[in-house]
C-alpha cells in the first residue's frame, strides 16, 4: 500500500512555489468564466475552492487546439526548416481528476504506438501528474460505470483527497515519492486523517449515480455496427458541431494543413472531429457523409475499436460530452438502448 | 421543475400522437426531458408512443426548427415565437415548403437561462434542488434555501425583447391565448450589445480579439444555426481553402464575421449561437447587432413575413444601388 502523508490547503501555495522551481505548474483556471488549465501565475490558489472539473480537458496541454510543428522560409530553390522551441522544464499538473488522468493514460497508448509522435511525447514524458480526488462529481459523471471511479490512483503520481483544512497525500509512484520527500511542507497522516479520507472516498463514490453497463459492450456494439436503423435513431438529434470531440480527454484526432503567406508558413496541426463531414472527405466520396455513420463512428471508436486495439474502453465518465452538447446527446443512454441480439 | 404548462403538454401529446396515427406526418419534432437537471433535448420520432414524452416547460431552449431541411418526410414540429421565425425564413428561402410541415405553435413566455441561475445562487445546475416559474417570478431552490427572482433576471437575454412571444404562423396552437409582445424590454436584452458599441473601438477590438481566443471552432454556433443551412460551410472547403481549420483568434473572428454576414436578414436572435457555445463566447452580441443593422437599413425583420422575398437573396430594380441592377 502506499505510504500517506498530508498537506495544509493553506500551503497549497508554497508546495506549487516549490514544484514551480523545477517544473511547468498547471493549474485549473478560468478565462472569462471558462474552466481550463493554465500555467500557475506564483500566487492564485482559489481553484481550490471553485474547481470540479474543467472545460476544457488537460489533453489540450499535450495536445493543444492548434500548434506549430515547424516553420519555414522559402528561400530561391530551397526551403529553411525551424523547429518549435520546446519548454525546457517538464509540466506538473496540480489537481488533475482521476478521470482526466486516466484519460491521459488511455490516448498515451496511442501517442506511443507503432508511431511515436513526438509532438506530443516531448511534452508528455517525465509529467509529473498531482491528482484531487472529486469531491463533488457532476450528475453527467458516471466514471464508476469504468473503473474505481473518483479517487482512482492508478494514473497520478501523487493522489491527494479532501479531508477538511488538509489533503491527504497518497504516494502512487517513486515519482511522487521522491516529491514528498523534498518538500519540508508535509506532515505525517494520522489514523483519523486515514479515515476521514476513506469517509470522503465513500461519499464521493456514492454520489455518482449515472451508470452504464459495460459488460459485453464491445460485442453488443459489433453485433448491432450495421443496425441502420438503431444508429439513425440515435443519431437523430445530433447537430454533428464537434463539442463532444473536441472536449473529450480522450479524443485526439487531428489535422494537418500547411499555410504559405508570400514565402513564409507553417505546418499547424489542430483539432478535428469525426463528427465534422470534412474529416473524411476524400478526393472521389465521402465514406462517412451521413450523420448516422459519424455518430456510429464516434461511438465505436471509445467502446469497440479502442478495446479491439488496446484491450480498453476509450472513455473515463468524466460526462464532459453529455453536459457540454448543446442538444444533451448523451452517450449512455444510445449505450444502453443498443438491441440485444444474437452475437453477428 | 413542472409548471403550470400541464395542460398544454396534454394538448401537445394528443394533437402529435393524432397526427402520427392519421399519417398526417411522418415525423414530430418536439421536446423530451433532458438526461441531466432542468434540461431538455430535441425528440425526433416517428413512433407515436414516443409522444407522451413530449414536454413543453420553461426549459425548452433549443430552436429545432434546424432539423428541419434534413428530416425527409411531413414533419409535425414544435416551435416557439422564435422558432417559428426561423421556420418561416426557411418557407422564405425555399429550404422547406409549407405543406410538409405541420407547425405547433407554443405561445412562449420567455426560456429560463441556467447559467443566470447558476450565478444568482452560486451554485451549478446540477447542484440545485429546484426551479419552478411562476407567473412573473422565478422561485429557486439551493440547500433548502428558497430564492425568488423576476422572470426579467433569468431568462435569456434574446427572450427579454422578444418581439413574437406567439407564432405567427401555426396550424395548431398549444395554449388557449397568445401573448403580446407589448411588455417586452428592449434595452434589457440589447444591454450588452450597448455596452459593446460604446466602448471606444480599440477597446472593443481587445475584447473581441481575447473572446475569440477561447474559440476553439468547434462549430456548435453554427451546426445549431436554422440559419446556417448551407450543405458546405466555407470553412469546408478546400479548393481553395478559404480558411484554414485552426483556432487561431484571428481565423475564429473571420469565420464568425462572415457568418454572421451570412445569416443576416436570416438570423431572427433565437440566441442558439451564443447558448450552444462551450466557451462562453457572447456570439449574440454580434448577431443582434446584424439584427439592428438589418432593421436599419431594410425596415426589415428576419421571418415575420413567409409571402416577402428574402432580404438578401432578391433584388429590386429600385434598389438605390446601382450595381445590383
Amino acid at each position: 500500500m502506499t505510504s500517506k502523508g498530508k498537506i495544509n490547503k493553506q500551503d497549497v501555495a508554497k508546495l506549487l512555489s516549490e514544484w514551480g522551481k523545477e517544473f511547468t505548474v498547471f493549474v485549473p483556471s478560468q478565462d472569462a468564466g471558462v474552466a481550463t488549465w493554465a500555467r500557475w501565475d506564483g500566487k492564485d490558489t482559489s481553484f481550490l475552492e471553485w474547481y470540479r472539473n474543467t472545460i476544457v480537458p488537460p489533453k489540450a496541454i499535450f495536445l493543444p487546439p492548434v500548434e506549430e510543428m515547424f516553420s519555414f522560409k522559402k528561400d530561391k530553390a530551397s526551403y529553411q526548416i525551424e523547429l518549435p522551441a520546446s519548454d525546457e522544464k517538464t509540466p506538473l499538473i496540480f489537481g488533475i481528476r482521476p478521470c482526466d488522468a486516466k484519460a491521459l493514460a488511455i490516448i498515451d497508448m496511442t501517442f506511443k504506438d507503432v508511431y511515436e509522435d513526438p509532438y506530443y511525447l516531448s511534452k508528455r514524458n517525465n509529467t509529473i501528474l498531482i491528482g484531487l480526488g472529486c469531491t463533488n462529481p457532476y450528475d453527467s459523471c458516471f466514471c464508476t460505470s469504468l473503473y474505481d471511479g473518483p479517487s482512482d490512483v492508478s494514473d497520478v503520481d501523487l493522489m491527494l483527497t479532501d479531508i477538511g483544512d488538509e489533503f491527504l497525500v497518497e504516494e502512487v509512484t517513486e515519482k511522487g515519492k521522491e516529491l514528498m520527500a523534498k518538500t519540508s511542507l508535509a506532515e505525517e497522516a494520522t489514523e483519523a486523517d486515514e479515515v476521514r479520507a476513506k469517509e470522503a472516498k465513500e461519499a464521493a463514490y456514492n454520489k455518482v449515480t449515472r451508470q452504464l453497463d459495460t459488460k459485453d459492450i464491445e460485442e453488443k456494439l459489433l453485433a448491432n455496427f450495421d443496425d441502420k436503423d438503431y444508429w439513425e435513431k440515435v443519431a437523430a438529434k445530433c447537430i454533428s458541431c464537434g463539442v463532444c470531440t473536441f472536449l473529450c480527454p480522450t479524443c485526439y484526432c487531428f489535422d494537418i494543413n500547411d499555410e504559405l503567406i508570400r514565402n513564409q508558413g507553417g505546418r499547424l496541426r489542430s483539432w478535428d472531429s469525426c463528427a465534422f463531414p470534412l474529416y473524411t472527405k476524400m478526393p472521389m466520396e465521402n465514406p462517412r457523409l451521413e450523420k448516422w455513420r459519424r455518430v456510429r463512428q464516434k461511438v465505436c471508436h471509445k467502446y469497440g475499436f479502442y478495446p479491439m486495439n488496446f484491450d480498453i474502453i476509450a472513455c473515463t465518465g468524466c460526462g464532459r460530452c453529455i453536459r457540454l452538447c448543446p442538444v444533451n446527446w448523451d452517450i449512455t443512454q444510445a449505450l444502453a438502448s443498443l438491441p440485444v441480439r444474437a452475437q453477428a | 421543475m413542472l409548471t403550470k404548462d400541464t395542460k398544454v403538454e396534454q394538448k401537445l401529446r394528443s394533437e402529435a400522437k393524432a397526427l402520427l396515427e392519421q399519417g398526417k406526418v411522418d415525423y414530430i419534432i418536439g421536446f423530451e426531458l433532458g438526461s441531466l437537471k432542468f434540461t431538455t433535448t430535441p425528440l425526433i420520432t416517428s413512433d407515436k408512443d414516443d409522444t407522451s414524452r413530449l414536454v413543453i416547460n420553461p426549459f425548452i431552449a433549443n430552436n429545432l426548427s434546424v432539423y428541419l431541411p434534413d428530416v425527409k418526410g411531413r414533419v409535425g414540429i414544435v416551435v416557439k415565437g422564435c422558432d417559428s421565425r426561423s421556420l418561416v425564413s426557411l418557407l422564405q428561402d425555399n429550404k422547406i415548403a409549407r405543406e410538409r410541415v405541420v407547425i405547433l405553435g407554443v405561445p412562449c413566455r420567455g426560456i429560463i437561462d441556467l447559467s443566470k441561475v447558476e450565478k444568482l445562487v452560486g451554485k451549478e445546475r446540477d447542484e440545485i434542488d429546484d426551479i419552478v416559474r411562476e407567473e412573473d417570478r422565478v422561485l429557486v431552490t439551493a440547500n433548502g434555501n428558497k430564492k425568488e427572482f423576476p422572470t426579467s433576471e433569468v431568462l435569456f437575454d434574446n427572450c427579454l425583447g422578444c418581439e413574437l412571444p406567439t407564432p405567427q404562423e401555426y396550424d395548431i396552437l398549444l395554449g388557449e391565448t397568445t401573448l403580446p409582445a407589448g411588455d417586452s424590454d428592449q434595452a434589457a436584452s440589447l444591454a450588452k450589445v450597448k455596452q459593446l458599441k460604446d466602448m471606444p473601438a480599440e477597446q472593443r477590438w481587445e475584447f473581441w480579439k481575447s473572446e475569440f481566443e477561447r474559440c476553439l471552432r468547434c462549430y456548435a454556433c453554427r451546426n445549431v444555426c436554422p440559419a446556417c443551412f448551407c450543405q458546405r460551410c466555407f470553412v469546408e472547403e478546400t479548393e481553395p481553402t478559404w480558411l484554414l481549420p485552426v483556432p487561431r483568434w484571428q481565423d475564429n473572428l473571420l469565420f464568425q464575421v462572415v457568418r454572421n454576414i451570412h445569416v443576416a436578414g436570416r438570423c431572427t436572435d433565437c440566441g442558439e449561437c451564443e447558448r450552444a457555445c462551450p466557451v462562453n463566447i457572447p456570439l449574440r452580441s454580434l448577431t443582434r447587432e446584424i439584427y439592428e443593422i438589418v432593421g436599419e437599413l431594410f425596415q426589415y425583420k428576419a421571418g415575420m413575413d413567409k409571402d416577402a422575398p428574402p432580404l438578401l437573396a432578391c433584388y429590386e430594380t429600385t434598389d438605390t444601388e446601382d450595381f445590383i441592377r
